[in-house]
């Protein structure tokens, strides 16, 4: 009964405090502000060329070379772009792993910028060919309008951060056999969900969210190996090179998708981005084609160098500088990660056999076997004028005395940096037929591999023939290291001024006693 | 690079109006200002490049008294030989100051970025961009055909020994027993010539300077392609803190003197000259926000110079941070310029 006289009592107040906020609601959605259209017409870009032209149909090229586009056609409003730091803050773990990973560098690291600018001094269509370069490095960048001789678009963080979470979370197409960039990229839709409510408000409703981040073509895609291809194909052409054909330099997915993993639905996601991407990789190698228990986003691949914490500040400096969100401690812990996922997985892609040693009067006969045993695609892949692999062979007599060596980073009898070196690197060629070893796309007309990557699951077999001088004794000891290199030192010494030899990663080795006769 | 686009820019000048529209009192007397300001530190740069001619021609008659012996002369004038290098060293710095108090101006201006590229920014001929276009005569006949700048390229290195192709003779200049880093007798012939050359175009920069008839054009080009160049300059300075590196200019005095010039520079331009543009066209919050980010961006320079001046060493990382801080806030002015400049309906040369 008091219950019952205490409602009536505030039954009135009540009902009417709920008008009222109905009232409120409803005037305030009419009066309240609509957030702009999202994105921007191309005319908003003051002093925004355009030295493409137009395509086939007429429509301006405002992207182009690069093969990413817009979903809507318009530029994107970097001002209303959330940075990656924003998505931190519900999807730490995520966030966390994503930095240290070269894919938040990607639009910052020196040795990258410095490269787009030596390339933007020889391009043909003046430096907004670089738009090239920065569709696959900075998407936010190129699609909001600040490729350009002359910036009219404000920096924002959400630019600097390379291939950040929105470059992947709002795609919704992509085309990996064009490449280059062929990824269409819907900024509308995270420009849309920054205008709705943020923080606990999300939380209690997040269906816009997951309109803008999880549409069901963009969450079909970032599982795909399609997604990757977009940027992890890579030809060159007149627009961006002096190539009078299309040359191919990156083809990883399609030596993927013809591989034992394409035909088996084993994913780059699902090696680059398990948890433990070394345990997949020997999971698979034993052929068991099963998916990781769990995905992470640190996306490790080769470049160990640019995940070395023992280079201490100068790691820094070399990635650009420290993301958005991410202080000294976060950094030092995930980079350390980083590099411990990424060696162990650098150590499960290949293997090295000793296939034929024969002693006869000419002398020594080996064969060695280089064995791609881990790699989804060709070993090495990528960028592969810098990227290279190199098999540094030494043989030593009974008296431990070095009688042959090819390759490595020691001097030697034949010594590094030879011809005599065994690599299977990709050499650029100018117009007048020289060599470009320091990563000048716009002068490229040519890309020739001085020996062809090996296949997943191939191998490749490597023969030398090592005279032996009277008087040398066995038993020999042969020593053999297959060793990965991120770049030729005079893409350091351009680009970072500094002449120093590249620090080699041995990817697998072998040692081994060869009994020969005494000659 | 972006001396290549002035260059262009500078052939369609004549062909250009000055501004988009007849500039008001403000603007005009703001553009008075950056011309009288541009050619009285011009004609100091004239006196002062005569001094340090002198003092060349001092150090060269010291040697050629001995026969043109470095070693002959050190043994014979080694205290007046040492006062001599102390004196045109002195002099370089006083006659570079001059330089770099304009050169914001004067490397922004595409008809004048010929004069930056030969005094101060060009490389030697054969490189891909910004090549200095001149040839160098020297006293002994000798023509150095496009040998880069005069300042970093060529006098810089020279005078203090860090070009090892024009050290004469190791000496030991302060007289400490020993014979340390840039303690050298250099190329007299070399110092006459390339100082005599920096006399002959500091006055034909004044020559042309004069005739400037300075418009709105100018004055938003200037900012825009100058401003952002500090980036550039930052990461130069940080370069020196970085082991390893190669280079032999630069090392007369911090990079961050430059920096601060030449910010400076276009901080006046744009203050005297394009502020007028906005103030009265009612921009007055975008050119508040301009304004503030000019401050910002010399604060920064002058207190990163403070720290330096005051003992204190970078790491590679701070001194890397300090560069993006740099180039953010640069940008975000040239953004801001442009989009100024663009309402404007003004010509952005480049």
């Amino acid at each position: 009964m008091k219950l019952k006289r205490q409602f009536l009592y505030h039954a009135r107040p009540l009902a009417l405090a709920a008008l009222l906020v109905i009232a409120v609601l409803g005037v305030w959605y009419f009066v309240a502000p609509t957030p702009p259209a999202p994105g921007r017409d191309l005319a908003d870009i003051p002093f925004y060329k355009l030295p493409f032209g137009a395509d086939d149909a007429g429509n301006p090229r405002p992207f182009w070379p690069s093969r990413m586009v817009t979903a809507s056609g318009r530029m994107a409003d970097a001002a209303r772009l959330p940075s990656s730091a924003d998505c931190a803050s519900c999807h730490r773990t995520e966030f966390e792993e994503w930095a240290g990973s070269l894919h938040a560098a990607a639009g910052r690291d020196r040795v990258y910028e410095a490269t787009v600018e030596a390339n933007k001094v020889i391009g043909r269509h003046g430096p907004e060919q670089a738009r090239f370069c920065e569709g696959c490095h900075a998407p936010g960048e190129l699609l909001s309008g600040r490729t350009n001789r002359f910036a009219s678009v404000p920096p924002q963080d959400a630019l600097t951060e390379g291939i950040s979470c929105i470059s992947c979370h709002t795609a919704t197409h992509a085309d990996p056999i064009a490449g280059n960039g062929a990824l269409t990229i819907d900024f509308d839709r995270a420009e849309r969900e920054a205008d709705g409510p943020q923080g606990a408000a999300l939380l209690a409703d997040p269906r816009a969210h997951l309109a803008a981040f999880g549409a069901p073509d963009t969450v079909a895609l970032v599982k795909s190996a399609d997604l990757c291809g977009g940027c992890h194909t890579e030809i060159y052409d007149e627009s961006m090179s002096r190539a009078a054909v299309p040359q191919d330099v990156q083809s990883t997915y399609v030596e993927w998708r013809d591989s034992w993993y394409g035909r088996n639905n084993i994913t780059c996601q699902d090696c680059h981005m398990a948890a433990d991407p070394a345990a997949q990789v020997m999971r698979l190698r034993e052929g068991k084609a099963q998916k990781p228990d769990r995905y992470s986003h640190r996306f490790i691949g080769a470049n160990v160098v640019m995940a070395d914490t023992r280079l201490d500040d100068a790691l820094m400096v070399l990635r650009g500088g420290f993301l958005p969100g991410v202080g000294p401690e976060l950094n030092d812990v995930t980079l350390k990660e980083q590099f411990r996922q990424t060696e162990a997985f650098l150590r499960t892609a290949a293997g090295l056999e000793l296939r034929k040693a024969e002693v006869d009067a000419a002398g020594l006969h080996l064969a060695i076997a280089v064995q791609n045993l881990g790699a989804g695609h060709n070993l090495p892949t990528g960028v592969n004028d810098q990227k290279h692999l190199e098999l540094e062979v030494s043989l030593t007599d009974a008296s431990g005395a070095e009688i042959f060596r090819s390759g490595g980073d020691r001097p030697g009898l034949v010594g590094a940096d030879t011809v005599e070196a065994v690599r299977w690197i990709e050499d650029f060629i100018g117009t007048e037929g020289q060599a470009i070893p320091d990563h000048l796309t716009f002068r490229t007309a040519a890309v020739v591999w001085q020996r062809d990557a090996i296949a997943p699951r191939g191998e490749d077999v490597v023969h030398y023939d090592i005279p032996i001088a009277v008087g040398a004794r066995g038993p020999f000891r042969l020593q053999a290291r297959l060793l990965y290199r991120i770049a030729r030192p005079e893409l350091l010494l351009s680009s970072l001024r500094i002449d120093m030899a590249v620090p080699s990663f041995p990817l697998a080795e072998l040692s081994t006693q060869i009994q020969g006769p005494n000659l | 690079m972006r001396h290549i686009f002035l260059l262009v820019a500078s052939s369609l000048c004549a062909a250009l109006p000055a501004g988009a529209a007849e500039p008001s009192e403000a603007e005009a007397e703001g553009l008075a200002a950056v011309r009288n300001f541009t050619l009285e530190h011009n004609a100091a740069l004239v006196a002062e490049a005569e001094k340090l001619q002198a003092a060349t021609s001092a150090y060269a008659a010291l040697i050629s008294g001995q026969g043109g012996d470095y070693e002959a002369a050190w043994s014979a004038k080694g205290p007046e030989l040492a006062a001599a290098v102390a004196a045109i060293r002195k002099q370089w710095l006083a006659t570079s100051n001059e330089y770099e108090t304009i050169e914001g101006i004067v490397a922004g201006l595409p008809a004048m970025v010929k004069y930056d590229l030969i005094l101060d920014a060009g490389n030697p001929g054969g490189q891909p961009e910004d090549v200095a276009e001149y040839d160098l005569p020297l006293p002994d006949g000798t023509v150095l055909e496009r040998p880069g700048n005069l300042f970093h390229a060529i006098t810089e290195p020279l005078m203090w020994g860090t070009d090892d192709t024009h050290v004469k003779l190791k000496a030991d200049l302060d007289g400490d027993g020993k014979t340390g880093a840039g303690e050298v007798l250099f190329d007299a012939n070399l110092a006459v010539g390339a100082t005599g050359a920096l006399v002959f175009w500091a006055k034909a920069l004044e020559t042309d300077m004069k005739a400037w008839e300075p418009g709105r054009n100018d004055a938003f080009t200037a900012v825009v392609t100058m401003t952002p160049t500090v980036g550039d300059y930052f990461a130069e300075w940080k370069d020196s803190h970085l082991a390893g590196r190669l280079g032999a200019a630069f090392v007369a005095r911090s990079r961050l003197a430059d920096v601060t010039g030449i910010m400076g520079g276009c901080q006046r331009m744009y203050v005297d000259a394009v502020s007028p543009v906005l103030a009265e066209g009612g921009d007055t919050a975008l050119d508040t926000s301009i304004r503030g980010g000019f401050d910002e961006l010399l604060a920064l320079v002058a207190e990163t110079r403070a720290r330096e001046e005051a003992g204190e060493t970078f790491g590679a990382e701070e001194a890397d941070a300090l560069a993006a801080e740099s180039q953010d806030i640069a940008e975000r002015i040239v953004a801001q310029v442009l989009q100024a400049a663009a309402k404007y309906d003004v010509q952005i040369e480049g």
